[in-house]
């Protein structure tokens, strides 16, 4: 059985591999010939763990294209490229449209139509094309974890013209392949049940956002706290629990823009939806803040070093970042600035020296900010940081150094959830 | 949020001061003079503009490069009737008429946070006004007369409770418990004093504000420093500047307890050197600023 997704963006590419990692043909189509070339030689040009590895272990039953009448060949095709958002969060589904027209032009007379993207309800439905053959399917990839999550889906939400009808074979054999429950539903079930897994999750951020904030007043340790919430069975032990800076990345910000775009259309009430949206531009300038009651509003000419601005770890995505969005208020001040993937030029700073290592960031520092969890950051020593620090200040929202290790070497060490020399 | 449309200072080539007897304006002509920056300060005196012909006499005193400054209110220890509602409202309508015919380089308006609610514990430039009394309706309205403006770029900024030597409304706070621990040895508190409250030193509103005109900024900006103190905190701040014993006196709660805390993300955003006045450092300053008036 052939499988084809369209548009290789990261959805599409993890998508594709994880059905390559099941022993599926795949066919994987965009017209960007670059990110098309790159696939051809399992060099993809997004930032996955494993990704590499497992197109290449299945590089001979795959195919890269960007002739879409390849696609013409497969039993199923996913519609399968990122929807972009704008600064609202609200999505551009233009060139979906575009998409899926011209996949539908080159679609087998039998072969099935799945929107794997994330779209609004009511989207699918919309669509003109034959009910039986068209399915929505809904995504739960991580940035960072996607292979592992795409190849290891806890279900499979469909949503369907007909729920209680029996599948087409071909995407039978498909979504068995993944051995994991299968949930058929409504489309717009599965459309909205996409956004409602978000908005449980972003809920569970703004609770640990909210409460971490708290503990840095009252002398509570959030960290404390995590391990009883996580063996509540009410929450759970992968409950999202760790407090940020807010959420990022664009795929949340999307979801929670359109459940108030939908409830201001219906009247139906978003007031907690928008508190988190809040809760969320609060705790962003987290960093912005700190610096600014101990460093900016008391030194001349302060030098920031910052590590990380990628949004995230194990990813290059800057969308929403943190750290940009930090880099972008600190323009008067001279910065040195270092990530593992992400080139400094694109925090697009006037006063930026573009740090070769985590230490040579914080040579001559007055403050370092460690703004993306990376792993290779927490294996930093922090008596290095220090002899390498002019000031003392260490911001680590994301705690991925030891606090007492860092009290030790003299640094002034401040994380989310913990009030500070605590 | 506030916009510099001059990304690099630059100095205005005049600022009227409406307004300008009062306590902050007397600060910010005091400022503007110390850096020799050119400005016109009218007070009530020179001209009334709650008179029907105000509109025409300001034009004929504005020209098209001013930076105008709007301090002129009724306070509320001179009435919060409606009679002071509509007499703040003529003068605001007044000076938006004189604004919008001489089309202004820029036009900052003092308004307040009586525009927020008093339930609102934790208040941003983002937090939606909602006055609980006719004076902060009053600066609300006179908000929205000035955003009518089309043509100028205007600025509203919002302080919190001021204080400085010379403060004249003796509100609850560091002035009042300043003059009432010279006088009688003892403040007396609201309660415990349990309430938080920011509380912003004059130049430092006045240093905001130059900020403002020298990047003439536009938007809505909280003048606050970010960090709150209970009355009671304040109270014994205020006690210790003085050799003697000063007593603080709690009494009956009338009222329940309310906090207010602002966040400064957004004046740090706008101005990231910024620095205000510790609470600490402020009050000793009037104190020594007093003491060396005697």
């Amino acid at each position: 059985m052939r499988v084809g997704f369209a548009g290789m963006t990261h959805l599409g590419v993890n998508s594709a591999a994880a059905a390559l990692a099941r022993g599926f043909e795949v066919v994987g189509y965009d017209p960007d010939r670059d990110a098309i070339a790159g696939l051809q030689r399992s060099e993809p040009n997004i930032v996955e763990p494993g990704l590499p590895e497992v197109l290449q272990q299945h590089a001979g039953q795959a195919r890269f294209t960007v002739d879409i009448a390849d696609l013409s060949a497969c039993d199923l095709v996913y519609i399968a490229s990122d929807v972009p958002t704008d600064d609202a969060g609200a999505s551009d589904l233009s060139g979906i449209r575009k998409l899926i027209d011209a996949v539908s032009a080159v679609l087998g007379q039998h072969a099935m139509l799945v929107v794997l993207c994330q779209v609004p309800p009511g989207f699918t439905r919309a669509l003109a094309l034959p009910r039986e053959r068209l399915f929505y399917q809904v995504e739960t990839l991580v940035f960072g974890q996607a292979v592992e999550r795409a190849m290891h889906p806890e279900r499979i939400i469909l949503g369907c013209a007909d729920p209680a009808a029996t599948r087409p074979r071909a995407l039978e054999e498909f979504l068995s392949a993944f051995a994991c429950p299968i949930l058929p539903m409504r489309y717009e079930s599965a459309e909205l049940a996409k956004i409602a897994i978000n908005c449980c999750l972003v809920s569970s951020l703004s609770v640990a956002n909210t409460l971490a904030e708290l503990c840095e007043s009252l002398g509570a340790a959030w960290s404390e706290i995590v391990p009883a919430l996580r063996l509540d069975r009410r929450i759970g032990q992968h409950a999202y629990l760790a407090p940020g800076l807010g959420i990022a990345g664009g795929n949340l910000e999307r979801d929670l823009a359109t459940v108030c775009r939908f409830a201001d259309e219906h009247g139906t009430d978003a007031g907690v939806v928008r508190a988190w949206m809040a809760n969320s531009r609060h705790r962003r300038d987290w960093a912005l803040n700190e610096l600014h009651a101990r460093v900016l509003s008391k030194l001349k000419d302060p030098v920031i070093a910052v590590l990380g601005l990628a949004y995230k770890q194990d990813t290059r995505s800057t969308k929403n970042s943190p750290s940009l969005a930090l880099l972008a208020q600190l323009g008067l001040f001279r910065v040195r600035v270092f990530d593992p993937v992400v080139p400094a030029s694109e925090a697009a700073h006037p006063r930026c020296h573009a740090a070769t290592s985590e230490l040579d960031a914080c040579e001559g520092a007055d403050a370092l900010a460690i703004m993306t969890p990376w792993a290779q950051f927490g294996r930093l020593d922090p008596s290095q940081i220090a002899r390498r620090l002019r000031g003392r200040l260490l911001l680590d929202p994301y705690a991925v150094l030891k606090a007492s290790a860092c009290r030790a070497a003299g640094l002034d060490y401040r994380t989310l959830g913990l009030r500070a020399g605590t | 949020m506030i916009t510099h449309l001059s990304a690099a200072p630059q100095t205005p080539e005049r600022v009227v001061l409406l307004g300008a007897h009062g306590f902050i304006g007397a600060a910010l002509r005091r400022l503007l003079d110390n850096r020799q920056i050119p400005n016109l300060a009218l007070t009530s005196a020179d001209l009334d503009i709650s008179e029907v012909s105000a509109a025409e006499k300001l034009a004929a005193l504005l020209r098209p490069g001013d930076a105008a400054v709007m301090l002129a209110a009724l306070t509320p220890d001179k009435g919060r009737d409606i009679a002071a509602l509509m007499k703040n409202l003529t003068m605001m309508q007044n000076v938006c008429a004189a604004i919008g015919k001489v089309g202004s380089a820029h036009f900052v308006y003092f308004s307040s946070d009586a525009v927020y609610s008093a339930s609102d514990a934790l208040v941003t430039e983002e937090t939606p006004p909602s006055p609980p009394d006719l004076y902060g309706a009053m600066h609300h309205t006179r908000e929205i007369m000035a955003r009518g403006l089309s043509k100028v770029p205007v600025l509203v900024l919002r302080p919190t409770l001021i204080y400085g030597l010379d403060d004249t409304h003796n509100s609850y706070g560091p002035n009042r418990f300043r003059r009432a621990a010279q006088k009688d040895g003892r403040i007396t508190l609201f309660g415990g004093g349990e309430e938080t409250r920011d509380h912003i030193h004059v130049d430092d509103v006045a240093a905001l504000t130059l900020r403002c005109l020298l990047h003439r900024s536009t938007g809505t900006l909280n003048a606050v420093t970010g960090t709150s103190h209970s009355f009671h905190r304040v109270a014994e701040i205020v006690a210790r500047q003085f050799k003697t014993t000063v007593e603080i006196v709690k009494t009956p709660r009338a009222n329940p307890v309310t906090h207010r805390h602002y966040a400064i993300t957004a004046a740090i955003k706008a101005f990231p050197d910024i620095r205000f006045t510790g609470l600490e450092e402020g009050v000793a300053r009037v104190h020594r600023e007093m003491l060396g008036k005697r």
